[in-house]
Parts: C-alpha cells; sequence; structure tokens
C-alpha cells in the first residue's frame, strides 16, 4: 500500500502531474474520489464535491436490528453522519452502543439492516477498514513494548512506509515524546489512552470511532482527552463517533447526537437543537418583584407555547425565536419590571435523562 | 514487509521478551527431555538407532508444548485483554492474522525445542556415552518434521483460542496437549520398527503433520470475526 500524501486539505496515495492548462496535479483521494488540484487554491473543492452529493455519509445506519440469544439489543436503529462531524453516540449501559459500533466496524454482522462507512461495507471491504480507526476501551496496546513500537507495529499493519516521522508526530501530539523508548505497561491509565489515541489515527483515517475514550480518567486526563479529540478533529479533518458516558464532554464537543435506549433512537439532532428545548426557543426573565401572574398575561400570547413562573423568575417557549422582543415588551405593558432576560437551553444531560427514562418508563 | 511478516516478527519478538515464558519453556525443554531420554538409553543398551528414536519421539511433544506456551501470550493474552478486537479493524484479513501469530509463535517454540534437543543429544553422549549427533534421520527429524508439527499445534491451539471462550479454553489446552502426545505416541508404536527412528516412521510422521496443518488451516478458516468478538470476556 502506498502511504498517503498530504497536498493542501487533501490526502491521497498519489498526485499526478496534470497535463492540462490551469489544473496543477490530479488524483484519486480517499474522501472524495477523482478530484483536479487546479493551479489556483480552490480550497473548498472537496466539501463542494461532496454537498453536491457525489460523497456520501462518513457513517449511514439504516433499519439496523440485532439481537444475541433471543433478546433484542438493536430495534430499527438509523442515523446518519455527516463528513468532518464530532457525533456523540449516548446510552446507559447495556443499551446497544457498542454492539452498533462492532457492527459498524464490520465485526458482527447486522441482524437487519443495512450499515455503511464511507459508502462500504467492513465486513467485506478490507481497503475500507484502511480509512477507518478505532479506539476501544483496552487501547489496542502491548504493554510489554514500548510506545513507539506499539505504533509501529499497527503502521505496518497499515502498510505505512517509512512511519517514523508520523510516530514522532503523534507521540509529539499527545505528549509522550519523552517516553517514546518505554514499556506501555509502565504508563498510567491516561498516558495509555493518550497512546491508543496516536494508534487510532496513526494511519489518518477519515472516520475515526472512540468507545468510551474517557472512561476512567481523572477529570485533569479527561479534560486533555477532550481536547485531543477536538484538536484532532480539527488538525486531522476527520469524521469522530463518539461512544460516551460524559455527557458534559459530549455537549462540549460534539455537532450531533444520537440518543440510544433500550434499543432504539430515542432522540438524533444537532447538540443545538436538542439543548434549546428540543428545538423550540425559549427565555428566561428575571422580574423585580413576583411573578406569579405573569403567566396569566403571556400565556395566552399565539408565540408563547410554554410559560412557567417559579417565584420572580419566567421561563417562557417561544413557537417563534424571532418572538422575544415582543415578550418582552408584552410583559413590560402589563407592568412588569424586568431586570434580565436571556435566552436559555436544557443541559444535554437534562435531554438524555429524560429521553432515558421515557424509555425505561415505556419498557 | 508485508503485514504477514509484521504480525510474525512482532510475536517472535515478545515471546522472546516474555521472561516467565521462556523459564517455565526452558525448565520444561531441559527437564523433561533429558530424564526421559537418559531413561531410554539405560534400557537400550547404547543402541543408537533407539536413542535417537527417544529423541524424535520426545521432541515432537516438547515442541507442540513449547508451542502451546507461546500460544498463550499470542492468542489468549490478546483475546482476554480484547486488544485483538482492535486487529480485527485492521486492514488485515482474519486468516492472515491468524497465519502471522501462528508462525510467529512456532519459530521461539522451534528454536526452544531445538535448545532442548542439543541440552538431551549433549546429555546422552556425556551421561550414556551414546553418540547419536551425527544420525542423519534425527536431523532430518529435526529439521523437517518438527517444524511442521509445531506449526500444526500453534495453528490449532491459536485457531481455537479465538474462537472459544476462556472456560472452554482452560479446558481444551489440556485436551489438545494430551491429544497431540496420544497421536505421537500412537503413530510410534504403528510405524514398522518400533520406537527405533526409521525412515517410515519420519514419513508417517511428517504426513500426518502435514495433515494437521492442513486442518488447522481449515479450522482457522471457519473462525469468524463475530465469534472472536463474541467469546471476548
Amino acid at each position: 500500500m502506498v502511504p498517503a500524501q498530504s497536498h493542501g486539505r487533501f490526502r491521497t496515495n498519489r498526485w499526478i502531474d496534470a497535463p492540462w492548462p490551469g489544473i496543477d496535479r490530479y488524483a484519486f483521494t480517499q474522501s472524495c474520489g477523482w478530484i483536479l488540484y487546479p493551479s489556483r487554491p480552490l480550497p473548498a473543492l472537496c466539501r463542494a464535491v461532496r454537498e453536491e452529493g457525489a460523497g456520501v455519509n462518513a457513517v449511514e445506519v439504516r433499519g439496523l436490528s440485532r439481537s444475541f440469544d433471543g433478546r433484542e439489543i438493536l430495534r430499527d436503529v438509523s442515523f446518519a453522519v455527516g463528513h468532518g462531524e464530532i457525533f456523540g453516540y449516548l446510552g446507559p449501559n447495556g443499551a446497544g452502543k457498542t454492539t452498533t459500533i462492532r457492527i459498524l466496524l464490520g465485526l458482527l454482522a447486522p441482524g437487519a439492516g443495512e450499515v455503511r462507512v464511507l459508502g462500504r461495507d467492513l465486513a467485506a471491504d478490507d481497503d475500507a477498514r484502511a480509512r477507518v480507526g478505532v479506539l476501544f476501551e483496552n487501547n489496542g496496546l502491548s504493554d510489554r513494548m514500548s510506545a513507539a513500537d506499539n505504533l509501529a507495529y499497527y503502521a505496518g499493519l497499515y502498510g505505512i512506509e517509512e512511519p517514523v516521522e508520523r510516530i514522532d508526530e503523534l507521540l509529539a501530539l499527545v505528549g509522550l515524546t519523552d517516553r517514546r523508548d518505554d514499556p506501555v505497561g509502565t504508563f498510567s491509565t491516561g498516558m495509555k489512552r493518550k497512546l491508543g489515541i496516536a494508534r487510532a489515527i496513526l494511519h489518518r483515517p477519515e472516520v475515526v470511532f472512540l468507545d468510551e475514550p474517557s472512561s476512567g480518567l481523572d477529570p485533569g486526563a479527561q479534560r486533555m482527552v477532550r481536547d485531543l479529540i477536538v484538536e484532532l478533529s480539527r488538525r486531522e479533518e476527520m469524521t469522530v463517533f463518539l461512544n460516551s458516558h460524559h455527557l458534559d464532554e459530549v455537549q462540549r464537543i460534539c455537532s450531533t447526537v444520537a440518543i440510544l435506549a433500550e434499543g432504539r433512537i430515542r432522540a438524533f439532532d444537532s447538540v443545538e437543537n436538542l439543548t434549546t428545548a428540543s428545538g423550540r426557543p425559549a427565555v428566561t426573565v428575571a422580574l423585580a418583584g413576583a411573578g406569579d401572574r405573569a403567566c396569566e398575561v403571556v400565556g395566552p400570547l399565539p408565540y408563547v407555547t410554554e410559560c412557567d413562573a417559579d417565584g420572580d423568575r419566567l421561563r417562557c417557549t417561544l413557537a417563534d425565536p424571532g418572538a422575544t422582543p415582543d415578550l418582552v415588551a408584552a410583559l413590560v405593558g402589563a407592568g412588569f419590571r424586568i431586570e434580565e432576560v436571556r435566552r436559555s437551553s436544557r443541559s444535554l444531560e437534562e435531554i438524555y435523562l429524560e429521553h432515558v427514562g421515557r424509555a425505561e418508563g415505556g419498557a | 514487509m508485508s503485514t504477514f511478516a509484521v504480525i510474525a516478527r512482532r510475536e517472535i519478538r515478545l515471546a522472546l521478551r516474555n521472561r516467565s515464558a521462556l523459564i517455565a519453556a526452558l525448565i520444561f525443554a531441559v527437564w523433561f527431555p533429558v530424564v526421559t531420554i537418559l531413561g531410554i538409553a539405560a534400557g537400550s543398551e547404547g543402541d543408537a538407532a533407539a536413542i535417537s528414536g527417544g529423541i524424535a519421539t520426545v521432541t515432537l511433544p516438547v515442541g507442540v508444548f513449547m508451542g502451546y506456551l507461546f500460544c498463550a501470550d499470542a492468542f489468549l493474552r490478546e483475546k482476554r485483554d480484547g486488544s485483538v478486537e482492535t486487529l480485527l479493524c485492521t486492514p488485515v484479513s482474519l486468516r492472515r492474522l491468524w497465519e502471522g501469530k501462528a508462525v510467529g509463535v512456532a519459530v521461539p517454540a522451534y528454536l526452544m525445542t531445538l535448545v532442548s534437543a542439543a541440552v538431551t543429544i549433549a546429555a546422552v553422549y556425556t551421561l550414556a556415552s551414546a553418540p547419536v549427533a551425527g544420525e542423519p534421520l534425527l536431523l532430518l527429524h529435526l529439521a523437517a518434521v518438527v517444524p511442521i508439527w509445531i506449526a500444526a499445534a500453534t495453528g490449532l491451539i491459536g485457531a481455537a483460542q479465538l474462537a472459544l471462550g476462556m472456560r472452554e479454553n482452560q479446558i481444551l489446552g489440556f485436551v489438545l496437549i494430551f491429544g497431540f502426545i496420544f497421536l505421537i505416541v500412537g503413530l510410534q508404536q504403528v510405524a514398522p520398527g518400533g520406537s527405533a527412528i526409521s525412515v517410515t516412521a519420519e514419513a508417517i510422521l511428517a504426513a500426518v503433520g502435514f495433515a494437521l496443518l492442513a486442518l488447522a488451516r481449515f479450522i482457522a478458516g471457519k473462525v469468524t470475526k463475530e465469534r472472536i468478538v463474541r467469546t471476548i470476556p
């Protein structure tokens, strides 16, 4: 296998000098298929090709079901993850998150439905697996080998020729350069996890699956891993599929989430939509004085869908995000004095508990 | 370098760094054959063919046991800690992974068996004054038959360790080891000339070794990623 090379934002196995005027070179890229690289920079080309439909979603799951020993683990699960997203896959223990990842990676067969990663079935496509990275809880490292030897081993499996430069680059990125030649068995849990992440992205995958990357780490190490994921997503331009219990972490770094409970997808949306009251804008108004009567005033207004007063706090969910000034005007007109108005959102934890609790209540 | 060579080289390096397995292997590789062969040498009154036959018979179970020892590190440990799951996600096919690991385990097992044979031959020469080092059939046995059997054993044990759960593997390890030993002893008994080394006996052992190798490849071909992942503890 020829190692991937970088040219601008594109990664490819081989650039070929183009004989045509205005075109510098052309190549077959892992993310876009055939592309032409113009003499003048056109950095949005890859994204444009994707948006026009030439590319496919990084991850697609359609109607996925799977049972083990007569117990249904996944039921008609469907979602898609776009290129370059950091996707959070949430759910309680036993919800089927790891099973989904294993099916996506081709380790388990789907009972029903279809899964695709980069448009391919990884179970049947060895080459496609070279475009995907994975970090399971065990990190996939040998304790008896040094950090560099572990990475060199995987570099060999992925066909990376002369990987020393890449290994050194990644060790520097995860802050383990000074432990390069130490056996991994002497590393702390956090250091092993960092090295595991370096291993997972060693071959510059287009999609990386991270299964509980912060599990068992202290808060400082959790933050370090979180920052590393964001940095990698930005720097290596990869799609991140994050399976995590750490809702705060997911809310901070993920653009889209799916909540899985009792084997079904209970919510699938952008973090922003989910946290702004299921997509509806909400405002919290601090009143100077008791607001018991406020709901009687604003509740009947057509753009107010929900109203809740608690002491001097009034929380309204609006049908129209542009209705906040009208709401304020209505309150002022009714004689209320306003100290503060701010858009409010729910935490992902609240959303998660609501969906999971509903699923468990219904089960 | 091919992925096969990458995997095999890594397993060889890990086996040679596994101090506890090496010590256990060395103790077994020296103590068991030396004691057994000295007994045979005493009973055969210096008959070189009989002593060579004894050494040939003993080196096979020693080699198989060495393979079993190193398999525990290459296959079973990676199954137990789950790191095999990461390997299954690489662009390496399951068959290639199995072949690389089996050969990577077979090489140190073979080296330990050669050490065992050398120590045994030296012990027989020193203590029983029986010169067998130049016996051509014994050299052929060590050079050709032993590696085939070790490769077959590591292939079979490795495939079984990948496919089975932890509890089944504990039982299966003993079953396979004793199965191999009974098979070797049984083949020695049915071969013409009894326990003395002979061309016929070596041909039978080589043929059965190749059959076992083919069986190991067949069984490994039946192992699936799903089977491996679902038996990770």
